[in-house]
């Protein structure tokens, strides 16, 4: 029966019955129950399609398990584990209905095996995580998640028109691969492409993830943009656009990340980057690309996840995530410090750290195919990795600049929670295979030999030693209390005042109207007073005799109105 | 660097202790010296075994090396020179917005780290 069922509705029931139970740590122990049972169930699925529905004479397919969906379920179910887990203080139930739905909704999309069914679970996330900002509770949080809303809903209204066109086009609606070929295709991109946060689409993502609650982000940072690439993958592998796009993206945001003084948003450049390096995969479209892309967002979702955690017990411990405000913490939270180390070491794909075994397979894969520009861009983008999530995230948290902030260390839940993610980070990067053998297609790739080690090893010592250089000589830029505009000051700045300059020429086009109105009132009184008035001209003097003339010239018109 | 505590207080776990080794200025020297052998080394590494690649530079000694430092470099500097045009006080977004507000104290633990 239960395989039987979509692994979706796992999730659902599991949030409905902590909706039902009374506060208190029964809803985070079922928050980690589901995701180990609905990880145990994605394990043995079979491939194939099941659980359809017939509606309107259109097939919803529910499950369509083959090896792509099943290795981003696996990911989203070992990623909602350990997020939960690192969420075992919070009782606020809303956080913990959000984190189910929110999770279950990506784990749906994955499977879906339609458009409808799609755009369902699409919106899903969508609704579900904004909860996630909204349970920080203050008004900052309230005005980020509407901005967050409105951009992930219009995503998935993009998708459903898009999904329409497709429909009349075609008369299919079943999710596989595109051609950019008509209106309908392009919308479906487009849609996906917020989501993953394309450049340009792509600043909801370090407007919102910043905002969401301590373990909140951790969540948030799994699923929303790996389901876009997962999406990508399914629908537009090969496609060449993508390429370029994917390069800008591991491009643009590491000059970003670099002056950001909130680590949290700094995390959320660093992720969109890493973004860039499985978009790429995806335009290339070849096996070992696809291999690469699947499995980088698998190790991916780790590392960042511990990250993100990393910081968050910082800013649980001492209330800031500013690097500016922080430095040194080291001493007192050594545990968070290294579990922090180990997830820069991942990202920034040191021999031996997950990074290290699958970003190497997009970046072979774009040297295999001779694209000489986007190969020296990944490279470049991948000491970028280094400088902000390597060097800045740990260095700036936990050594450098002594803040005097002698923080306890996080609470053991957040250490396991840290401690188990690190693991993987280092299993996977150890032991490859088993991810290996996950991926969509057969694996032939070694990741160690001298040329690949010593190569990688090269890159980022020698990166180290340029950090140390800038350091030493004052060039590096220091961290400092403020904002960097991105495109969101389109919106959250120019739009409105815009709008304001529009509203306030109005306002005095309607003002000077209306006093001109005034002033012409006030002009025909003050002449029918004039020539009519007591005083006036023709009152004054000879009042019978005007009197008498008005009363012809009336008795005058009404006989002609009369007889005419 | 110069608010840097060059003592340990006595009350750190091991682990802190470990740690607070690398953040201590006057250990900085050995820390850097141990990364400039490790390049060199590196480096020479480049002489012990064949080099392939599907371009050209990636045979050259030391490609690896000198694009990582040239390249990190011109990161920062860029990265510099950007902060200059889009740098913007905390509070430009206004009230409403995370920057300029503290997260609540009551989702938090703040503790302080305790001496036993």
């Amino acid at each position: 029966m239960i395989d039987m069922m979509p692994i979706s509705f796992l999730f659902f029931a599991g949030a409905l019955l902590i909706a039902a139970l009374p506060k208190g740590s029964s809803g985070a122990a079922i928050s980690l129950f589901i995701p180990i049972i609905a990880g145990w169930q994605v394990y043995q699925l079979p491939a194939g399609t099941f659980a359809e529905i017939e509606l309107m004479g259109q097939t919803l397919e529910m499950m369509r398990v083959d090896k792509l969906s099943r290795v981003f379920a696996l990911i989203f179910c070992i990623a909602a584990f350990l997020g939960n887990l690192y969420a075992w203080h919070v009782r606020d139930k809303v956080q913990q209905l959000a984190a189910l739905f929110y999770s279950g909704s990506a784990l749906g999309a994955v499977f879906a095996g339609d458009l409808i069914t799609l755009f369902f679970y699409w919106e899903g996330t969508a609704i579900a995580s904004v909860f996630l900002i909204w349970a920080r509770g203050t008004i900052g949080a309230y005005h980020t998640g509407l901005r967050y809303l409105i951009i992930q809903i219009m995503s998935g209204v993009i998708l459903l028109a898009g999904a329409a066109m497709l429909w009349r086009e075609t008369g299919s609606i079943a999710f596989d691969l595109m051609t950019l070929n008509s209106l309908g295709t392009w919308l479906i991109f487009l849609s996906f492409g917020m989501k993953c946060a394309f450049p340009l689409l792509h600043n909801w993502l370090q407007d919102s993830y910043p905002a969401a609650t301590v373990t909140g982000t951790v969540i948030l940072s799994a699923f929303t943009t790996k389901l876009a690439v997962y999406a990508l993958a399914r629908g537009f592998a090969g496609t060449e656009i993508l390429i370029y796009i994917g390069a800008i993206m591991t491009l643009f945001p590491i000059f970003f990340a670099e002056i950001e003084n909130d680590l949290r948003r700094v995390l959320a450049y660093s992720l969109n980057n890493q973004l860039g390096f499985m978009v790429v995969g995806v335009g290339i479209g070849t096996e070992m690309a696809l291999n690469g892309t699947a499995s980088h967002a698998f190790a991916h979702i780790l590392y960042k996840a511990l990250l993100f955690m990393s910081v968050g017990a910082v800013l649980f411990r001492t209330g800031t995530s500013k690097a500016s405000e922080l430095g040194g913490l080291c001493r007192t939270m050594p545990m968070t410090a290294f579990f922090c180390l180990i997830g820069a070491a991942s990202i920034s794909a040191f021999p031996l750290f997950s990074g290290f075994v699958t970003k190497s397979l997009i970046i072979d894969a774009s040297a295999k195919k001779h694209m000489v520009l986007i190969w020296a861009v990944l490279v470049f983008a991948s000491a970028g990795v280094l400088s902000h999530s390597g060097i800045k995230i740990p260095y700036f948290t936990f050594f450098g600049h002594d803040s005097g902030k002698r923080p306890k260390e996080a609470p053991f839940h957040m250490l396991l929670a840290m401690g188990l993610t690190a693991f993987l980070c280092i299993a996977i990067g150890v032991f490859p295979d088993p991810l290996y053998a996950l991926l969509p297609y057969e694996v032939d790739y070694k990741p160690y030999t001298p040329n690949h080690v010593v190569g990688q090893m090269q890159l980022l010592c020698f990166a180290l030693l340029a950090f140390v250089v800038l350091m030493k000589s004052g060039l590096h830029p220091p961290e400092i209390r403020s904002v960097n505009l991105d495109t969101d000051w389109t919106y959250r700045k120019a739009a409105p005042s815009i709008m304001l300059s529009l509203g306030r020429g109005l306002g005095e086009l309607l003002r000077s109207f209306e006093s001109a109105l005034t002033s012409l009132t006030k002009d025909s009184l003050t002449w029918l007073e004039r020539t009519l008035g007591p005083e006036g001209g023709i009152s004054a003097g000879r009042p019978l005799g005007i009197m008498a003339l008005w009363i012809v010239i009336l008795l005058a018109l009404a006989l002609i109105v009369g007889y005419i | 660097m110069k608010e840097e505590t060059s003592k340990v207080p006595e009350n750190l776990p091991i682990t802190g202790r470990f740690f607070a080794w690398f953040t201590d200025p006057a250990h900085a020297k050995y820390i850097i010296g141990f990364l400039v052998i490790l390049c060199v080394g590196l480096f020479l590494a480049d002489f012990t075994y064949k080099k392939y690649g599907h371009f050209e530079a990636e045979t050259y000694k030391g490609f690896y090396g000198a694009y990582g430092f040239i390249m990190f470099t011109a990161l920062i500097l860029a990265a510099k020179t950007l902060r200059s045009f889009i740098n913007r006080p905390e509070d430009y977004y206004g009230s409403k917005a995370i920057d300029s507000e503290e997260y609540p104290e009551a989702q938090l633990e703040k503790l302080e780290h305790s001496h036993d």
